[in-house]
């Protein structure tokens, strides 16, 4: 038996509709041949490796049944986290070494893209069976299956998906899938769990496709035979919901409302909710009730399974319940899938994607895949955040996706890393960011401080004027020294907190100030924003920062919109609780966008928005000077901030 | 010396302030930017209800209302008070690119407000975050500001404010307690 090709399924996405059609055929196949008791084993001699990370009993046996009935067979951990895992191997190692063992790994797991980071170590093809809230294709490629055998097709089917569309991950693989087949959507999420705005954006930008939103009343208004819903015609994916206020006399006639040809009911996730999602309105419920209107005659009610209370036992004699024929799906779709990578194997595939290329940063510290369950924020040992380009809502953010675990990011400054140049981003700019990313050259900021901190200087600036300069700082902090003395009496509780770079070298000066005046130093500390693996470093001694029951004054050289405090207070809570927090600034320029005030201020200074205000310091004693400033300075200038038409982004 | 609770402010003058503060949003925030409501539960979530009522009397626009629930947690192992943090959240909507509205009855130390700002950055990137309050009562031990207060109210050491709300004790009005009594 050859080496099986590298064909991985790790989303829905991965195969095309004539692969998932071929499928099919395969697994009306196998289920008539399980009729008659005599599938061929074309898995003879392959070995599939069950890898789960999480608990699931129907798609790990049912994985396993159609291998053994392939005749292939099976090594299995059914629980990881009691093994390796638990060890502290990493994802990307047992993989590597599981594709030693096996021909095919089955992986489930709990983070959003932990089956592709499999799929890119394993020598051997691995099938994603869920990871985190993200996908869950050979559930959809079942789901699919029993509404095509039920239905006859899926172009042109109108399905209603309810309840848990939020978390529910085989729910955004069927949304792709059915916008794929060219099927009607009518979403009736719980309040609260409505489709995330990414999965949206990406059906809106990728496939043009739209569909509506309806609460479970009106769906239930619909269920009693009320004229209440309308698919307009001229839009096959665009529904109207015309409600009692509207006058009767303007609902459209031309068209009889179509019926709705399938319910797809979700269990509520509640081991993804981690108590803070909390539903705030009763979840959905079928009962035999839902089923009487004229428009829902024909409607067949799917379930994934488990259920909770969302299906009452009741339905299960109905023939439209559908649930039990679904789950029974799982293992000839499941042969289909194996034995199609099977037919497969010895023919080279190439699936890349070269007109979007993948963009991996450079910097020191890179960007975070915004989304806290992406593998990449547990896998970071030897995982890179990965992103590619993602087709913009707005023309002045860049859209950037996590290649993992496909949340979207929006980029408000990007920057040119061997030009150390930055620009505020708008789609003039798309041209040359493409060619930056092949060059390998695209960096990225959160802000003009991120920006400035790591050593990037604005595109281009306007004339600048000299607001303080050398005597004026030292009389400002002179102040704020006095301010810090005369607010804290006990300077024995207090610890002096500097944002990297210019707040720390300012912090250690206001610790010899305090000295001098009151004969007490501070403990002081340097706190890094943008680096969250080296957050909180003493400045003074070797010992480390402690935060908790010290009043710590955060001291920085300029506030601006305070977001770069409310990180900063956000470091030190994860060390421990302060007693108070106090905030020392040299200017306050004012423009807050969070509700944050200074307590010690060394100069109030008005700016326009456009205006930049930059601290010059002279390196602490001690520091070669370099290229650095001898005078210490402030200086204001208005950033020049986008490029004009044909003009050179170099 | 008395322990009648003194009132503060009655049910005609919270519904000015109420009033006041929704004005002075609409005239802090063009038209043009959505916003986002997110009152703390329970009492900052029945006035952020009240103020997105008056709002959308005052202007048409887009108005999303969410809740936080951030409640202080008094068992970190170590017998001792920990900070509040977030508890549940009901925000089914994106504040990417919103002007959000932190909504809270009291603010006191601050830190209630510090950790529904952690939590609301988690949610994502909302263009800025402007809090209001109806009673500020000093004594912060962050530095946090109100951007819209109802009332500034120092009550002598010792003592609590109790805003009461009819939707939750069945009539509005601000009390200066003395700690044990209502």
């Amino acid at each position: 038996m050859p080496r099986l090709s590298k064909i991985d399924v790790v989303s829905i996405e991965d195969l095309a509709t004539a692969e998932i059609e071929r499928i099919f055929t395969l697994a009306d196949e196998y289920a008539a041949a399980l009729e008659a008791g005599k599938p061929p084993a074309v898995a003879s001699g392959l070995v599939m490796a069950t890898l789960f990370y999480e608990p699931s009993t129907r798609t790990r046996l049912s994985f396993e049944s159609a291998m053994h009935r392939l005749g292939g067979a099976v090594i299995s951990s059914a629980d990881m986290n009691a093994s390796s895992a638990a060890k502290g191997e990493s994802l990307a190692d047992t993989a590597r070494i599981v594709s030693g063992y096996a021909d095919l790994i089955v992986l489930r797991h709990p983070h959003d893209g932990a089956a592709r980071v499999a799929a890119e170590y394993a020598s051997c093809p691995v099938l994603n069976a869920g990871d985190g809230s993200r996908e869950h294709p050979t559930q959809t490629l079942c789901d699919l299956f029993t509404l095509r055998r039920k239905k006859g097709r899926l172009k042109g089917l109108t399905v209603a998906l309810c309840g848990d569309l939020k978390f529910g991950r085989t729910v955004h693989s069927l949304i792709y899938a059915l916008a794929r087949f060219g099927a009607n959507i009518v979403a009736v999420p719980t309040a609260g769990m409505d489709v995330p705005d990414y999965v949206l954006e990406r059906l809106a930008a990728e496939r043009n496709y739209n569909f509506s939103t309806v609460t479970m009343d009106e769906l239930k208004s619909l269920a009693g035979g009320l004229d209440a819903l309308y698919l307009t015609p001229s839009a096959p994916h665009q529904m109207a919901l015309f409600t009692g206020d509207a006058p009767l006399e303007k609902i459209p006639t031309a068209e009889p409302p179509p019926a709705l040809d399938a319910f797809y009911v979700t269990r509520l996730q509640k081991e993804r909710l981690q108590s803070k999602d909390a539903p705030t309105s009763e979840y959905v419920r079928f009962d035999a009730h839902a089923l009487k209107g004229h428009r829902v005659q024909e409607a067949v009610v799917m379930h994934p399974l488990p259920r909770t209370t969302e299906l009452a036992y009741e339905l299960d004699s109905d023939p439209r319940a559908v649930y039990f024929e679904q789950a029974a799906a799982g293992v000839p779709v499941r042969m289909a899938l194996i034995a199609w990578i099977i037919e497969r194997s010895g023919e080279p595939r190439s699936r890349t994607n070269a007109q979007n290329a993948a963009i991996v940063f450079k910097s020191a510290a890179p960007p975070r895949c915004a989304s806290p369950n992406c593998v990449t924020r547990f896998e970071a040992g030897y995982l890179r955040p990965r992103f590619r380009l993602a087709p913009g809502v707005d023309r002045n953010l860049l859209a950037l996706r996590c290649d993992y675990c496909d949340r979207e990011m929006r980029i408000e400054f990007v920057g040119h890393a061997s030009r150390r140049r930055y620009y505020r981003y708008d789609e003039t700019l798309h041209g040359y960011v493409r060619q930056w990313i092949e060059e390998g050259t695209l960096a990225v900021f959160d802000s003009v401080k991120q920006a400035e901190e790591e050593g990037y200087e604005p595109y281009r600036r306007g004339p600048q004027r000299e607001v303080m300069d050398a005597p004026a700082i030292a009389r400002a902090l002179d102040s704020m020294a006095e301010q810090v003395i005369a607010d804290l009496p006990d300077l024995t509780g207090v610890s002096i907190v500097g944002v990297v770079s210019r707040g720390a070298i300012l912090a250690s000066r206001i610790c010899d100030l305090i000295q001098q005046k009151a004969g007490v130093r501070p403990p002081s500390a340097a706190i890094d924003v943008y680096n969250p693996a080296e957050t909180v470093m003493r400045l003074d001694s070797a010992e480390s920062f402690v935060a908790e029951d010290r009043t710590i004054v955060i001291v920085d050289d300029v506030i601006n919109s305070g977001w770069t405090v409310q990180r900063a207070m956000t470091a030190l809570w994860q060390r421990g609780r302060p007693a108070a927090v106090k905030l020392a600034v040299l200017i306050d320029r004012g423009h807050r966008a969070v509700p944050i005030r200074p307590n010690y201020v060394g100069k109030n200074i008005p700016t326009a928005r456009a205006e930049r205000v930059q601290v010059r310091l002279a390196p602490p004693q001690g520091v070669a000077p370099g290229r650095a400033r001898t005078q210490d300075c402030v200086v204001i200038y208005s950033m020049v901030e986008s490029l004009k038409e044909g003009e050179d982004a170099g | 010396m008395t322990p009648r609770p003194e009132t503060a402010l009655d049910s005609v003058a919270i519904a000015r302030a109420v009033k006041r503060i929704a004005h002075e949003i609409v005239e802090r925030n063009p038209e043009a930017k959505a916003l986002a409501l997110i009152g703390i539960v329970r009492r900052g979530a029945y006035l952020a209800d009240r103020i997105a009522v008056e709002i959308r009397g005052l202007s048409p626009r887009e108005i999303a209302v969410g809740t936080l629930d951030i409640s202080s947690y008094r068992d970190d192992g170590r017998g001792r008070p920990g900070d509040p943090r977030l508890i549940a959240r009901n925000i089914p909507f994106s504040l990417d690119g919103k002007t959000v509205l932190l909504i809270d009855d009291v603010l006191y130390t601050g830190r209630t407000v510090r950790a529904a700002l952690d939590a609301l950055t988690n949610l994502g990137r909302a263009d800025s975050i402007q809090l209001a309050v109806l009673v500020d009562r000093g004594e912060r031990e962050l530095p946090i500001r109100a951007d819209y207060v109802g009332k500034n109210i120092s009550a002598p050491p010792g003592h609590r404010v109790y805003v009461r709300l009819t939707e939750v004790d069945g009539a509005d009005a601000v009390v200066i307690g003395n700690g044990n009594g209502k």
